[in-house]
């Protein structure tokens, strides 16, 4: 992240404090604004139904920004996690379904198999696009958005946009909505996932890898570093989390939709930025993106309790992508040249 | 390529490439005439034309940012947005159709300078990544523009636009073409022959040096966001003027079907390759396979998978192609 400054005695103050809002600190102190603004206006921001909205939402949004926020450090952009959720989706429901008309007396079992493969498959798309990128250094921006169309075509083809139900209630109550020590599954699963991800970024080899390659490809290939296998990886992870928020969700809504996860793209990438993982690649932390999941869905829980209109929303998200951006420009005072 | 355009020699070479490009085009329109005659049916043909021409016109925009090395993904929703003001603008003046029609267009260009303005102004001055100013320009203009009239067309031209901007032709060939035909030598000009034109070429292939040539770096990426909407703005008055209403949905997925033409004509995503004629190769593509698809009665969402397919085999091949070439 931003290089330790020099700290003269005189300034170590204001310098601290830099440090802390370029670290994140920002984002924390805007998350902590828009809650007592809200809480202020809107009293019922603070019932224990919406607490928990949000913190499905921001569970939810954090999966699938980690998987995107691995690419972003690698240099990348994986804008194929918004069919790939819609795909696991179907995935998971057809499969279910299908199991369960065939063996109906073993619920667990197909749970098990339908999850299993939706997961397989998300990672393996990502895996496809992975080698895509590596292998023939082709543009991650139009691979994967090459591979969206083909994954939404794919999907639409299949279930011709008509919802596909028939899953247990064991899958839609036991994971949807259920809860674990007294807080949702959902969000359980959520923080595994963040914790794992801060694991491998901090304490694993491949952890530092996904950063060195990000940081300089040719200087990675050059110390032995196996880059490619690094990309593909990164890639196939993102398309496993994006799998996972696929079925979550579908858990949650209790059918499989192919329209589900539109906006997830945009969502985990602008999550991503807030975070202050670098559009440049090699910097990026677990901790700081799920900061920004937890801001843009407070941000939307909040317009969304003010009764601002859907449309709006949009407007908001954009401003507020731009707004990060240049706040972090400011900090760093960074400048390529000029 | 980049440095092939510079010299006489270069120029041919383009042509080359572009004759190389439109190969596969012709291939696939054969096919497709094989199987559907309808497809090269003399009115088909008039119908490829005038498709092929608006987005290439598109294209064109975008191809000015990717060879400065960046994107504009807002680029489909600028088309809405100047598409709804400008119908709005004009219904202010529709008791003089003259002056409406060129309230319409000024208001329409207007919005592009702007709208390119804004993104410049980020990515170039404040040195942000484009596919995020873009990405966060696509969203502000996607409120904006869906409720600017709350999602409804503005309908109720004066008949006059319609004989000004759709119906009247130049030679036989219809003004559409014409207009996107003289912008497409005017754009061809200034990136070949003129000194911006030239500068855009040596940012996208490398800034330092740019810099260290002494170009205005900052000015010159203004300079192209702004190109790139502006001209966006103007397919956006040619195609509002054709549909008689001022459409919020009109750009729907430009942005991405832009991009893809830009790329398979020869337009590269890390910049400083890609002409005028990329953007007609890859215009011209995308739309003989779309059209030839929806003549076939292939499914629509079967057709999305196949471009998609045919996208990533693309740029497959024309890696693969460049490889070799290299290596000989």
């Amino acid at each position: 992240m931003s290089l330790a400054e020099p700290s003269l005695p005189r300034r170590a103050f204001t310098t601290r404090l830099n440090g802390f809002l370029a670290n994140g600190g920002i984002v924390l102190l805007l998350i902590l604004l828009i809650a007592v603004v809200t809480a202020i206006i809107q009293p019922r921001f603070l019932n224990q139904q919406n607490i928990l909205n949000v913190l499905r939402n921001t569970a939810i949004l954090s999966i699938i920004s980690m998987g995107q926020m691995l690419v972003m450090i690698v240099g990348g952009f994986d804008l194929s996690v918004g069919v790939i959720v819609a795909f696991a989706s179907i995935e998971t429901a057809l499969v279910m379904s299908a199991l369960l008309q065939w063996m109906p007396e073993m619920q667990f079992l197909a749970v098990v198999l339908a999850v299993a493969i939706a997961l397989a498959s998300g990672a393996a798309i990502g895996m496809v696009n992975g080698v895509l990128v590596a292998r023939l250094s082709l543009s991650p921006f139009m691979v994967t958005l090459a591979m969206s169309s083909v994954i939404a075509g794919a999907t639409f083809y299949v279930t011709k946009g008509i919802p596909v139900y028939g899953m247990p209630e064991f899958f839609t109550h036991g994971v949807g909505r259920s809860f674990l020590l007294g807080v949702p599954t959902v969000v359980v699963v959520g923080l595994l996932v963040v914790l794992t991800t801060i694991a491998v970024q901090r304490l694993t080899r491949f952890g530092r890898h996904v950063y060195a390659v990000g940081s300089n490809p040719v200087a990675s290939r050059q110390s032995g570093i196996p880059v490619d296998a690094v990309l593909v990886a990164t890639y196939a992870i993102s398309g496993l989390t994006a799998a996972i928020t696929g079925i979550l969700l579908t858990a949650r809504i209790g059918s499989g939709q192919s329209t589900l996860g539109g906006t997830f793209v945009l969502e985990s990438i602008a999550a991503a930025v807030v975070g202050g993982v670098s559009l440049l690649g090699g910097s990026g932390r677990a901790e700081r993106v799920l900061l920004g999941a937890l801001f843009l869905s407070l941000v939307s829980n909040s317009m969304n309790l003010m009764r601002i209109d859907s449309k709006f929303q949009t407007l908001v998200l954009g401003a507020v992508l731009l707004a990060a951006l240049c706040f972090e420009l400011l900090l760093r005072g960074r400048r390529k040249y000029g | 390529m980049a440095e092939a355009v510079i010299t006489r020699q270069g120029l041919r070479w383009t042509h080359i490439d572009f004759l190389q490009r439109i190969l596969p085009t012709l291939l696939m329109f054969a096919g497709f005439a094989f199987y559907e005659p309808a497809v090269a049916s003399t009115s088909n043909l008039w119908n490829i034309a005038l498709q092929t021409s608006y987005l290439a016109l598109f294209t064109l925009g975008q191809v000015v940012v990717l060879l400065t090395a960046g994107l504009d993904l807002s680029i489909g929703l600028t088309v809405s947005y100047a598409s709804v003001v400008s119908a709005l603008a004009m219904m202010q003046f529709s008791d003089e159709p003259g002056l409406a029609v060129l309230v319409f267009i000024a208001t329409s260009v207007g919005v592009g300078v702007l709208i390119g303005g804004f993104n410049g102004f980020f990515v170039a001055v404040l040195d942000i990544n484009p596919f995020v100013v873009t990405l966060a320009s696509f969203n502000i203009l996607l409120a904006l523009s869906s409720t600017i009239t709350d999602g409804f067309p503005v309908s109720g031209f004066p008949p006059l636009l319609g004989s000004a901007l759709v119906n009247s032709a130049v030679a036989g060939i219809p003004i559409p073409i014409v207009i996107i035909g003289v912008l497409f030598a005017a754009t061809a000009v200034l990136l070949n022959r003129s000194v911006f034109g030239r500068s855009l070429y040596l940012i996208g292939s490398n800034r330092r040096m740019a810099f260290a040539a002494g170009i205005n770096v900052r000015l010159h990426l203004l300079g192209a966001y702004i190109l790139c909407s502006s001209l966006a703005a103007v397919g956006a008055a040619l195609l509002t003027a054709r549909a008689g209403s001022g459409e919020p949905n009109i750009g729907g997925s430009l942005a991405l079907e832009t991009i893809a033409a830009a790329v398979i004509g020869g337009a590269r995503l890390r910049g400083g390759e890609g002409g005028v004629l990329s953007a007609l190769a890859g215009a011209l593509f995308v739309t003989v396979l779309s059209n030839g698809m929806n003549l076939a009665r292939i499914d629509g969402y079967v057709q999305q998978l196949c471009i998609g397919a045919i996208i990533v085999l693309s740029l497959i091949a024309d890696r693969l192609s460049h490889r070799t070439s290299r290596t000989s």
